[in-house]
């Protein structure tokens, strides 16, 4: 590594508050926007009345679809502003402009719709029923996806014991602490906009359609990211464009800033699922068929649902090799409030099922838990439920770590030991995962990236990506790979803002591919750079290009210590001569090949395995369950920087505890009634006990300097852990998420009360 | 959007003054804590206010002291001051206890004790703990002063019988004897910034053979109007607090709680836990683990 | 609704406004003030991205009627530089990766200078305590505290 120690680049700013995120941001002349939600889960807008609005100080325009100039949806998906159908209670149906975001508001109130009712569907399962309300299209099916390997008839006839068993996970919010905000700033030329998004070019594409504008005459311009977790890609467009829109008829820039409760009510979750699982094993622990169904519910509109049922249903099975496998899953339209991605897409909820049901039937064939996994476990060569080959497997690596770092077998040993006559018992459970890099050939949709790198004459470099920089520290790899491959020090390269008007575009920053994918590219910019340098400097120095070294600032010819010469005098020496100083970068991730019929084919070009465990504190008479400590192993490939891994681990184990024990988005009649942070339940830092990151380094051979990525993954085995080691506590289980009080206790008296009856 | 006016008087009988003058259409704010949220969200309870009297610079209402055996609490005294005050440590240390589970740092800041008791929140932590004191309050207004027990003002979930015109100025109690026996348990979804799924506040007098002498048992967020259980402390008067008798009086607790809050979505939850939860505050009381 | 005079100190420096009735601390340092570094994440004292340090005591600025501030002494992020040297706390933040997205870091800061202000020698579990009332939903905390500590171990 060139410097392993190096400052994260967007850091220092966050740290002194100089940090402007969009908010902070201000305009002469701005206006501010307040958007009119329907609060009726399904209805028509018939009509609108703006008169009141309009007599209030300080209000400036009230605006409803008839004022989109372009497109106000694509089809089935959110608009802008209702057309006629509001499908969801949170769709905007007006946007009232105002001087102030007092009048704003008051505005907004005063704004009188007049609507029909129509009948709603909340249950994805009622929804599917023949004469169920109509949602979009004529039957209600958002998306389906299916994985079919082997005959899973003939695979539970091969079994010793079968199983059946229904999982239920929940909606839950992303809840980045910075709330959804756009600016628009009309132009001479167009329309700039700032909004922190992690999806720039997606945001502008949607811009320009509301707009009915090229795409080059929106800009949009991304200030520091208050985090995303997937939050802010649809969410965003749809802000961007309100705003877009408000700038455009009025001439000035105008601010939409949502309040949380404005946030929580209008933006898109993770998807609720419940998946009926049946599988087959036998004695010996072996795997036999596995049949999954999957019903999910979408929400009130499409989004990217197709992307994360396909994903779900390819990674259904688990890390383990299943010969027989029928999945089936599908994602049905409801008048809740929309799902979309979230930081695992599609991966955390059947990594939560397939989990449990690996632990129970361990228990019930008497097998130790990990074993169990060791025995299924894929590894290299192993057929995956899409029949793919599997290469570079690391799961067993990540379970030797586990059960050292947690010593699996002493430790359950002292805890089957334990004095279970009191109110406090301890458990401890695992699980594993494993997690498709980037898009994949299933089709989440084209994947490529490109990137820039411009040496500057004194030899500090700029870097143009679209990576977003969410506080994951992509900026920073992206600097570390040019820093390895130029030989550099990281201080000489500037990242330069997201902006669409000079970076290219290199796709979202989603689905794990930040490294992967926006990394390649980069780290191919960077090679053209090398290789114009060597150029450069084999002139220079009367050498071969071949022979020369990028390292320490210098470029030299190993062999002789005389034949060397400083990164910055090439730099200059390029414009001196008139050669290039530019390196360009594009990338793609192989697509292999994907029969879409039976969901059969090389779903993902690169994978990504975790292990994890949890110890749990439970108190039987209250049902509250703690997480005493968790250890959470990752294959990252290559560890870019230590800290950074540990921080997106820490992390995303937090937000799993938050998963499993407490975060629930109540939502009743289509009506979201946890609006605020008051009722919907972050973990604070007194419910987060010991976090244990462990790193397996089993380089990639694709991602740059052989890294892979992590955010998602991280996510994925905390719930299941958890609920696993509130199994082993309890001895009982608890099915469906979230374990909270009441759920626990109820198991728990259950339990007691067998226990007692024996 | 709600707008209001500002008064920061600089004494109470300049804030009875005012609050005569504005009755109904103004409220007090001290720490506003609660107030601010309550405006954010445009709350009914706050209909008609057009007026808010700020007491948090009255600093003759920011004290905690002792006379004779009482202790008098001013009612702009902060939790966090509470928490830290080494009288009420030894005066009356479930207080203290359970104003430092009040939300979060900041929270105990600026929240005071008088706003605490005003807002007559079911789920506020350090109610149960006052009336397991037996506390009183003192209300001033321009037609003079009175004293009533603390439990008196609460009509109903954040409804207090407090005069438009009235000042709640002073809490007061008797100090606890050096025998006295207390605990304060509070049960949150999570560790800080927690809304109290139930609380529970405990004081017991024991005489030298051991006999409860005085049973003192408050809890949260279970009955319609904070209280004490009569029928569970009535359990243990006159007898030793064996573990039976201990399970008895907890589960009167609960029974109570379905006698005057009647049976809810949540009841099959607290009903268990609240005997829990009392079990465990008066074991806790005792020493006994 | 008449405006209300209010004579504070912000970063130790006089300051002197008129500020609407209604407005909360929260607006007047970001609006009228440009002390953008306090952020509102919740506005309802949940999340505390919006704390700053009012007379030694962190406090939830959404939740502050900036007219009740006459006479207060009020510290926020931008108050933390001395002679533009980061102070210890936002190097160790920096150091120890104890900030991702930032968003809620200048809350976490403020609410850790305030706790070594006050206990220079705290707990792990006083320093938890201490940034309770600060919601982050990227570090999950460790390096937070871990950083917390650092600072308090250095100034020993």
């Amino acid at each position: 590594m060139a410097d392993s120690s190096i400052t994260r680049v967007d850091v220092l700013a966050k740290a002194l508050g100089k940090a402007k995120y969009t908010d902070d941001l201000k305009f002469d002349n701005m206006l501010y926007l307040k958007v009119v939600r329907c609060p009726h889960p399904h209805a028509r807008v018939i009509g609108i009345n703006k008169e009141k609005a309009l007599a209030i100080e300080g209000v400036v325009a009230v605006l409803t679809a008839t004022d989109i100039p372009g497109l106000p949806c694509q089809p089935k998906e959110r608009p802008i502003l209702v057309p006629e159908i509001a499908r969801y209670a949170g769709d905007g149906v007006a946007l009232v402009v105002a001087e102030s975001p007092k009048a704003a508001l008051e505005g907004a109130e005063a704004v009188r719709v007049e609507y029909e009712l129509l009948e709603a569907v909340f249950d994805p399962e009622e929804a599917l029923k023949t004469g169920a309300p109509l949602v979009h299209g004529d039957n209600n099916v958002a998306a389906q996806s299916k994985v079919c390997k082997g005959d899973v008839e003939a695979g539970f006839k091969e079994a010793d014991l079968i199983l059946e068993r229904e999982y239920n996970t929940h909606r839950v919010e992303h809840a980045p602490i910075e709330p959804e905000v756009a600016i628009a700033v009309p132009t001479f030329e167009g329309i700039t906009v700032y909004c922190p998004t992690n999806s720039p070019f997606q945001v502008r594409q949607i811009v320009a359609e509301t707009m009915a504008m090229p795409q080059s005459q929106i800009r949009l311009f991304q200030p520091t990211i208050g985090g995303s977790f997937g939050s802010k890609c649809y969410d965003a467009g749809v802000l961007a464009s309100r705003a877009a829109l408000a700038a455009k008829l009025t001439g000035r820039p105008c601010k939409i800033v949502y309040t949380r409760e404005e946030s929580i009510v209008e933006s898109t979750k993770r998807h609720p699922y419940k998946m009926k699982y049946k599988v087959g094993v036998k004695k010996n622990g072996k795997l036999t068929a596995m049949e999954v169904k999957i019903i999910g519910d979408s929400g009130a509109y499409k989004s990217k649902t197709p992307f994360v049922i396909s994903r779900s249903s390819i990674e259904a099975t688990g890390p383990y090799v299943v010969p027989n496998v029928h999945t089936e899953a599908i994602c049905v339209y409801t008048n809740n409030v929309t799902s979309c991605a979230m930081r695992g897409f599609g991966s955390p909820q059947v990594a939560y099922a397939s989990e449990l049901l690996m632990d129970e039937l361990a228990e019930k064939l008497g097998i130790d838990p990990l074993k169990f996994r060791r025995i299924n476990g894929l590894k290299d060569n192993s057929l995956s439920a899409t029949g793919q080959v599997m290469q570079n497997v690391t799961l067993d690596e990540c379970l030797d770590k586990l059960e050292q770092e947690i010593k699996w077998s002493s430790r359950k040993a002292e805890l089957k030991q334990q004095d279970k006559t009191g109110s406090i018992v301890k458990g401890l459970g695992l699980a594993c995962m494993y997690r498709g890099e980037s898009f994949g050939s299933a089709g989440q949709g084209s994947d490529y990236a490109g990137a820039t790198l411009q040496v500057q004459r004194d030899g500090s470099i700029t870097l143009y990506s679209a990576m977003s920089e969410v506080g994951q520290g992509g900026h920073t790899m992206l600097v570390r790979v040019v820093s390895e491959v130029l030989g550099i020090k990281p201080s000489r390269i500037f990242v330069s803002p997201v902006d669409t008007c000079y970076v290219p575009d290199s796709g979202p920053t989603v689905a794990t591919r930040g490294t992967y994918v926006i990394g390649n590219a980069i780290r191919l910019a960077a090679e053209e750079v090398k290789a114009k340098f060597a150029e450069v400097a084999a002139e220079e120095l009367g050498v071969r290009p071949e022979e020369l070294v990028f390292k320490d600032e210098r470029i030299y010819c190993p062999g002789d210590p005389s034949k060397s010469i400083s990164f910055s005098r090439i730099a200059a020496q390029c414009y001196l001569k008139s050669k290039s100083p530019y390196g360009y970068g594009w990338w793609s991730p192989p697509v292999g090949s994907w029969d879409r019929e039976k969901g059969q084919g090389e779903a993902y070009s690169s994978y990504v395995y975790g292990a994890c465990a949890a110890e749990v504190e439970l108190d039987l008479d209250l049902g509250k369950v703690e997480v005493m400590k968790f250890v959470a192993v990752h294959d990252v490939g290559k560890a870019l920087d230590k800290e950074e891994v540990k921080g997106q681990i820490a992390g995303g184990v937090s937000m799993g505890i938050g998963y499993a024990l407490m975060e629930d988005l109540v939502v009743r009649q289509g009506v979201v009634k946890t609006v605020n942070f008051d009722e919907y339940l972050l973990p604070t830092s007194l419910d987060i006990h010991e976090i244990i990151p462990v790193i397996v380094e089993q380089p990639s051979s694709y991602g740059p300097l052989g890294a892979k990525g992590l955010g998602e993954p991280v996510m994925s085995a905390v719930a299941p852990a958890i609920l696993n080691a509130i199994a082993d506590a309890l001895g009982t289980r608890v099915y469906d998420l979230p374990a909270n009080l009441e759920a626990v206790l109820d198991k728990a008296r259950a339990a007691k009360g067998r226990c007692c009856n024996d | 959007m709600m707008r209001f006016n500002y008064f920061r008087p600089a004494s109470v009988k300049e804030a009875c003054k005012l609050l005569n003058q504005h009755q109904s259409e103004a409220k007090v704010i001290a720490g506003g804590t609660d107030l601010m949220v309550q405006v954010r969200d445009e709350d009914k309870k706050l209909a008609g206010m057009k007026t808010v009297i700020d007491v948090s610079h009255i600093n003759e209402l920011r004290y905690i002291q002792e006379e004779g055996n009482v202790i008098r609490i001013g009612a702009i005294v902060t939790h966090d001051q509470i928490f830290r005050s080494p009288i009420l440590k030894s005066a009356a240390p479930l207080l203290p206890e359970a104003c430092n589970t009040v939300g979060s740092p900041q929270i105990r800041h600026r929240g005071t004790i008088g706003g605490s008791i005003c807002n007559a929140s079911p789920a506020a932590d350090p109610v149960p703990a006052l009336v397991a004191l037996n506390a009183e309050v003192k209300l001033e207004s321009v037609r003079g002063e009175r004293v009533v027990p603390m439990v008196d003002i609460f009509e109903k979930p954040y409804k207090t019988n407090i005069g438009a015109d009235e000042l709640l100025t002073e809490i007061s109690f008797k100090r606890l004897s050096d025998a006295s026996k207390t605990a304060f348990i509070k049960l949150g979804r999570r560790k800080a910034l927690a809304i109290a799924r139930m609380n529970v506040a405990v004081v017991l007098e024991l005489d030298d053979q051991g006999i409860v002498t005085e049973a003192r048992i408050a809890p949260g967020s279970v009955l319609p109007r904070p209280g004490r259980v009569s029928e569970a402390e009535e359990v243990l008067i006159g007898q030793k607090p064996t573990a039976e008798l201990i399970e008895l009086a907890s589960k009167k607790v609960s029974a109570v709680m379905i006698e005057r809050s009647g049976v809810r979505w949540s009841t099959p939850y607290k009903e268990p836990v609240i005997a829990v939860l009392t079990r465990r505050a008066l074991n806790q009381a005792l020493g006994v683990e | 609704m008449d405006k209300v005079k209010v004579n504070m100190f912000v970063n130790g420096k006089p300051v002197s406004l008129e500020v609407k009735p209604y407005a909360r601390l929260l607006d007047v340092l970001r609006e009228d003030l440009g002390l953008t570094g306090t952020k509102e994440g919740c506005g309802v004292g949940e999340c505390g991205a919006c704390t700053v340090i009012v007379d030694g005591e962190t406090v939830n600025t959404c939740l502050t009627l900036a007219a009740s501030m006459d006479g207060k002494h009020i510290t926020t992020i931008e108050g933390l530089m001395e002679n533009e040297k980061l102070h210890p706390i936002q190097e160790a933040f920096i150091k120890h990766n104890a900030l991702q997205c930032g968003f809620c870091t200048p809350g976490l800061i403020m609410s850790a200078k305030a706790l070594l202000d006050s206990n220079p020698n705290p707990s792990t579990e006083q320093i938890k305590v201490a940034i309770s009332g600060n919601l982050c939903r990227c570090t999950g905390y460790e390096q937070v505290v871990d950083a917390i500590k650092e600072v308090a171990e250095k100034s020993k």
